[in-house]
């Protein structure tokens, strides 16, 4: 297997993977991480007063300073272009500051992270809607928010209308949506950002049966044409299908990596026992 | 375990995303504005109802009761009153921009100097709107034609945009690491206020105090918005210039500061 020489020890066997990605795209990594530590100052920067600064500055009081809390304590991932990688995890194992750290929106305390081709977010779906605005104009500022410019919209904007099925209702100020439909339409315009790399946290748990299948179906299209997959998932099993390799995280570090289905199983056995100890 | 003024704040490489975008920039200013105006029937009408009434009462005051002697008085405080409303409110609305999109920036790369931008750009859109009622106003009732000043409104416009982006940008950055920013902001803008020439000329201002005075930039924006619309002639030069060169380092350091901690930005608001 061609990749398995180019990637790091723990890259996938080429016969789990899906939709028949060219082996040879495995070679160029799409993401490369290295010694990525992420620690947040929450309290200090958050409930730091101009009191606490001058009783710092000034009266030359040391504060009660506290430990930064560490998201991620020295990440090494590299994920090879067209790859799928599920991240597993308890919640706060540092999941989604991968993602966020991935799409640019948090920078890295230190490390490096190298990411190539254009990338797709998808955190938290309907985040940019404004409730007041019709489907139709939420489109084209969610479109902008993501990146895509006035015309790339416009080129997109049936299509998004197709996937989403709201043509009756892209006249209608979004507030009056049920939450699946707004999770249908967000879910829309991120995946028509035609993205090489596509960053996905949990948000495939929204809308009916048959759209989530329409979603898995188009994600499954998205890793056939060669699309790099990023996904966070507390469901292993569903994941498993569109995901080869898994990252499983724990308190800011990788506990393990390795096929899907192995590392699923490893997480779910330590998840059954902890439940019930 | 390190304290605040040690922490190493990285200067990132920024992610393609986070670059400016000017289609966000319109396309988040048209938000502001559409949400503001579409659902209500009279519209633009409150927001030009809040600074008429403000004009009305030191019509009243400073014309009826303290008999200030500007001739057409109204005139007069119709030239600066609107430039102080848009200073007044961008900064207001700056405490609140990034706390008002945290769950927006924690979910998209998005450029933060863009939604702040765009606050203070769908507010200079309202202000145009006023400045033409205004000037309409003072060439019907006050000149009786245009004046040779209007033609400096594009040179000033730029100014106060200078001037209030580069407060803007540090007053939104500051206010997110700090609370002690929205309770400081409303008695700052009070005493600018009253320091300003508002509602009273420049020139009621005792000449020993003069110098001093007109280091304020908005005093020297006020001034020249005075001359070119009350007047109907060029500001003078030399206040202008200056006021030009503190509006260009305010917001050399304004952007240095936001530029500093915008990395931050997304997990501290």
């Amino acid at each position: 297997m061609p990749s398995s020489a180019a990637t790091a020890p723990s890259s996938p066997r080429s016969s789990e993977r899906p939709g028949g990605t060219p082996a040879l795209a495995a070679l160029e990594p799409a993401i490369v991480c290295r010694g990525v530590v992420k620690h947040y100052y929450y309290y200090e920067h958050r409930t730091t007063s101009l009191r606490e600064m001058f009783r710092r500055r000034v009266l030359r009081r040391p504060l009660h300073v506290r430990q930064p809390r560490f998201a991620l304590s020295g990440l090494d991932l590299r994920v090879g272009q067209g790859e799928g990688v599920a991240l597993l995890g308890p919640n706060g194992s540092g999941k989604s500051t991968v993602l966020r750290l991935l799409a640019g929106i948090y920078q890295p305390s230190s490390g490096s992270i190298e990411v190539r081709g254009r990338v797709g977010t998808v955190m938290e779906l309907g985040a940019g809607f404004h409730p007041e605005l019709t489907g139709g104009e939420n489109v084209r500022l969610y479109g902008a928010m993501l990146g895509l410019s006035g015309r790339e919209v416009a080129a997109r904007y049936g299509r998004i209308l197709d996937f989403a099925g709201l043509h009756d209702f892209i006249a209608m100020p979004v507030k009056y949506y049920s939450s699946g439909m707004q999770a249908r339409l967000a879910f829309a315009v991120a995946i028509c950002v035609d993205p090489d790399i596509l960053l996905l946290d949990e948000v495939l748990a929204v809308g009916d049966q048959a759209f989530r299948e329409r979603c898995m179906e188009r994600l499954h299209r998205f890793r056939a044409e060669g699309g790099t997959l990023v996904a966070v998932s507390h469901d292993p099993e569903g994941i498993a299908a569109l995901c080869e390799r898994a990252v499983w995280l724990q308190d800011g570090h990788v506990r393990m990596e390795g096929p899907t289905a192995e590392v699923a199983a490893a997480y779910a056995a330590s998840a059954r026992q902890e439940g019930g100890s | 375990m390190a304290a605040l003024d040690t922490v190493a704040v990285p200067l990132p490489r920024r992610s393609p995303s986070l670059r400016w975008s000017w289609g966000l920039l319109a396309n988040l200013v048209a938000r502001n504005l559409r949400v503001k105006y579409q659902r209500s029937a009279l519209g633009f009408v409150w927001t030009l109802l809040n600074p008429l009434l403000t004009v009305g009462v030191l019509i009243m005051v400073f014309h009826y009761v303290v008999r200030l002697q500007v001739p057409h008085y109204w005139a007069f405080l119709l030239s600066g009153y609107f430039v102080w409303s848009f200073t007044l409110q961008t900064l207001t609305a700056a405490t609140t921009v990034l706390p008002e999109h945290s769950h927006l920036a924690r979910s998209l790369p998005l450029p933060s100097e863009v939604l702040i931008t765009a606050t203070v750009l769908s507010r200079l859109v309202e202000f145009l709107a006023e400045l033409v009622l205004v000037l309409i106003l003072l060439a019907a009732f006050h000149h009786g034609g245009v004046p040779a000043g209007y033609l400096w409104l594009p040179a000033l416009i730029l100014l106060q945009v200078v001037l209030v982006l580069g407060l803007t940008l540090p007053i939104a950055t500051l206010s997110a690491f700090f609370h002690d920013v929205q309770h400081a902001l409303p008695l700052g803008l009070m005493v600018l206020f009253y320091v300003s020439p508002v509602f009273y000329p420049a020139s009621l201002v005792p000449e020993r105090l003069r110098a001093w005075y007109q280091l304020n930039p908005f005093a020297g924006l006020l001034t020249a918005y005075q001359s070119a619309l009350y007047q109907g002639r060029a500001p003078s030069p030399g206040p202008l210039a200056l006021t030009a060169a503190e509006a260009l380092v305010i917001a050399g350091i304004g952007y240095a500061i936001f530029r500093r901690y915008r990395a931050l930005l997304p997990e501290i608001v």
